[in-house]
């Protein structure tokens, strides 16, 4: 059934593409046909699988990094009020700095290595994820907490029976926020001088002004940010059961 | 004020003694004194913001009580976190854990293992009426289910106090009225001590060997009164003179708290 | 309050402090990462460019944020008035948006040239979607009850949408608007470093070019004020305009 509500959009909108294309009579430069698109991933497949491999490695990387840097600050802003006082203002700031615009100087640091991209993917995983997962510990019941004080329970039992299962609902919309940004990362960090990756291959695509290659390229992309995503609400379909509750 | 809240008996499970509180320049708590037999029942009605939830604050360990008083169990001063089992108003049961692992959750923090604790959650679970509901979560039960597993989870947190602040507020009245019935049935079978706190005289008299009134803001003991009606009670009993004897007595007393209260603004 | 603001500006000086005395005590070359006052001084002493570019950048952004609110609000009205047309279209929107922007942007370039009509278009998309998405949301999420009762009343699909689905829904939509200010400026500099003239994206891959990072740092300290101004200002009329949160 989830499988069929997946799929089913997508059969629609390759046959709305392919319709249009063909009724419509849209210039390829605009709309290449679908199945063109397909050939030329297919032509190419060794390369298009690479791209796609590597460009996952880069965003998953700095994503799952990203995610477990955020809840850990998060637990320290919700236990040290004056750290929390100090540096949150600064957190809020910083989003407002286009993050993208450090892609030149992060690659430069790392080198065109995996970290470069992944540092990217790390830094914007990180701030939705820290601010939900603070926002999700902030929420919890005082009584909550008093009750399990009551029954004896330390910081730690606490947090891990309490805190972190309360904050998760919150942490996963940010998950899934964050997917698609790791992979905008991973993406514009391939721009400055990477050779192999879906951004490579954009970037490619644009110098040659070949339409279907980039119409390949943005469904390389969609794929990994597919993958990415769907792992992410597999997972908090797991863990998360309880979510209409909240 | 000598005999009353004096100790009840030599056998005074928790005692206090003087106890007041403030908070900033508002007291809430003035010398309150209250002792509670070993195995006794004893109920608590007050108007509203008479202190009764900072009373059972510092009962439950949660609060300090000003310098001054003394909270004793068993006769000694100690503190009281983790010694008194409490049952807060709303069940605060964890949506991502079912039936049995919210029953458990006092037991699994004490360090006990899972498994064992599991094992006698499951052979009590008859007696809290969620038999076959085990495996269910919070969000599939109704309210007094909700309750009863809250109940559970304070039982199996295996203290000789308990301490519950109107378990059964939320619940529709009848509901409520299986409910009573139902603490009754487990406490005469587990024999443990209770402080009740609760809004309605009904269910004051209904449950307690004793019921104590407290005086409107600051809060301290304006009245005890034991009730001295025959166990096992049944509904049967809410209609009879002598309840209605002892509920005139009480409301008389806690509707001029209440008064006092409502001429300060506070509700 | 005041004592946590005194704390956060605490924290921004003590950072800063630290950032100056590592760079200078440890000799970090400005390659790596330059000290603030010298990305103050840089910053200053190219103002004259970097207000140039800015006004530029923050033009294709502004332009684009207004369209693209307005095609996304108008789209999310129309979708929430026809629930069988919604149930079609939203999975595919969704899709459509799961590629990230960036993915984008190459075609638009190719499409609409490298001066500003690419990036207005690429930031209209981009604000269109969040838009889009918060507004179909917030026109949704409305108490059933309300409805039965609006409806009880004799209102019709109109005027349900009117009085009750847009007022109910107008903070989140204006979370929408506040969110697109800050992508709106990173999507119009993320375009602009892969092709165009003028304006900071420009600057700063130019700079990159010539391996002069600290005018990369300047342009980035830039683009960061004008996001916050630009970020402030919808702030300012959203506490406005949901003066009853």
């Amino acid at each position: 059934m989830a499988l069929l509500r997946l799929v089913l959009p997508l059969l629609l909108l390759a046959a709305l593409w392919e319709g249009a294309v063909a009724l419509l009579h849209i210039s390829p430069f605009y709309l290449p046909p679908l199945r063109q698109v397909l050939g030329a991933i297919h032509a190419l497949w060794p390369a298009y699988a690479q791209a796609f491999m590597v460009t996952l490695g880069e965003a998953v990387v700095g994503f799952v990094a990203g995610a477990l840097v955020g809840v850990a600050s998060a637990a320290a802003f919700h236990h040290a009020r004056w750290l929390r006082d100090m540096l949150f203002p600064l957190f809020i700031a910083s989003q407002t700095v286009p993050v993208i615009a450090f892609g030149a100087i992060v690659v430069l640091w790392f080198g065109n290595t995996l970290m470069a991209k992944a540092a990217i993917a790390f830094y914007l995983t990180f701030f939705p994820v820290t601010v939900n997962a603070l926002a999700g510990m902030e929420a919890v019941d005082p009584r909550q907490v008093a009750l399990l004080r009551s029954f004896g329970a330390s910081r730690r039992d606490i947090w891990w029976k309490l805190l972190l299962p309360s904050a998760l609902p919150r942490i996963f919309t940010a998950l899934r926020l964050s997917a698609g940004l790791a992979l905008a990362g991973a993406i514009v960090g391939e721009w400055f001088g990477a050779s192999i990756g879906v951004g490579a291959m954009l970037l490619a695509a644009l110098f040659n002004e070949q339409v279907v290659a980039m119409w390949a390229a943005i469904l390389a992309a969609a794929a990994v940010g597919g993958t990415i995503f769907g792992v992410v609400a597999l997972v908090e379909a797991r863990l998360v059961f309880w979510r209409d509750e909240l | 004020m000598l005999t009353v809240g004096a100790a009840a008996g030599p056998r005074a499970k928790l005692q206090l003694n003087g106890v007041s509180r403030h908070f900033g320049a508002v007291q809430a708590l003035a010398k309150v004194d209250l002792g509670i037999a070993e195995g006794e029942f004893v109920t608590l009605i007050g108007p509203s913001g008479c202190g009764k939830s900072t009373l059972f604050n510092i009962v439950a360990g949660l609060l300090e009580a000003d310098k001054g008083g003394e909270v004793l169990l068993d006769g000694a001063a100690a503190s009281l976190l983790g010694k008194v089992a409490f049952m807060p108003q709303r069940d605060l049961l964890l949506p991502w854990r079912n039936v049995l692992d919210n029953a458990i959750l006092a037991a699994e923090i004490e360090g006990q293992p899972k498994r064992a604790a599991r094992e006698t959650a499951r052979s009590m679970a008859a007696d809290f009426g969620l038999k076959g509901f085990e495996g269910h979560y919070p969000q599939q039960l109704s309210g007094g289910m909700r309750q009863r597993v809250a109940l559970m989870r304070t039982f199996m947190f295996d203290r000789d106090v308990m301490l519950l602040d109107e378990p059964f507020g939320a619940l529709d009245a009848l509901t409520r009225a299986m409910m009573q019935r139902w603490l009754l049935d487990i406490w005469s079978r587990y024999r443990r001590t209770i402080l009740f706190i609760t809004h309605d005289i009904d269910e004051a008299i209904f449950l307690g060997d004793r019921v104590v009134v407290m005086s409107a803001r600051p809060g301290s003991i304006k009245l005890e009164r034991r009730i001295e009606l025959p166990r096992p009670r049944d509904p049967a009993l809410l209609t009879t003179p002598e309840f209605n004897a002892i509920k005139r007595e009480l409301l008389d007393a806690v509707e001029e708290e209440s008064l006092k209260t409502f001429a300060a603004g506070a509700v | 309050m005041n004592a946590t603001l005194a704390r956060g500006l605490a924290g921004g000086l003590l950072l800063l402090a630290l950032w100056e005395a590592v760079v200078r005590l440890a000799q970090v070359p400005p390659w790596i990462l330059p000290p603030p006052s010298g990305i103050v001084a840089t910053t200053w002493s190219a103002r004259g460019a970097l207000l140039d570019a800015g006004a530029m950048t923050l033009f294709e952004a502004t332009a684009g944020y207004a369209i693209g609110a307005a095609l996304g609000l108008l789209l999310a009205m129309l979708l929430a008035l026809t629930t069988p047309v919604r149930k079609l279209v939203l999975p595919m929107i969704v899709l459509i948006n799961s590629v990230p922007v960036a993915a984008y942007a190459p075609l638009a370039l190719l499409w609409f040239g490298t001066g500003a009509l690419s990036k207005v278009v690429m930031v209209a998309f981009i604000v269109g979607f969040t838009v889009f998405l918060n507004a179909l949301d917030g026109l949704l999420r409305v108490d059933p009850a309300a409805v039965s009762l609006f409806r009880s009343f004799g209102a019709g699909p109109l005027g349900l949408l009117w009085r009750l689905r847009l007022p109910s829904a107008l903070p989140a939509i204006l979370v929408g608007l506040r969110v697109s200010t800050v992508r709106s400026m990173i999507v119009a500099i993320v375009t602009e470093m892969l092709g165009s003239q003028k304006g900071l994206g420009w600057t700063i891959f130019e700079a990159v070019l010539q391996i002069d990072f600290l005018r990369v740092w300047a342009a980035i300290l830039a683009a960061s004020l004008i996001s916050l101004s630009f970020f402030a200002t919808v702030s300012a009329i959203e506490r406005r305009l949901v003066f009853w949160r």
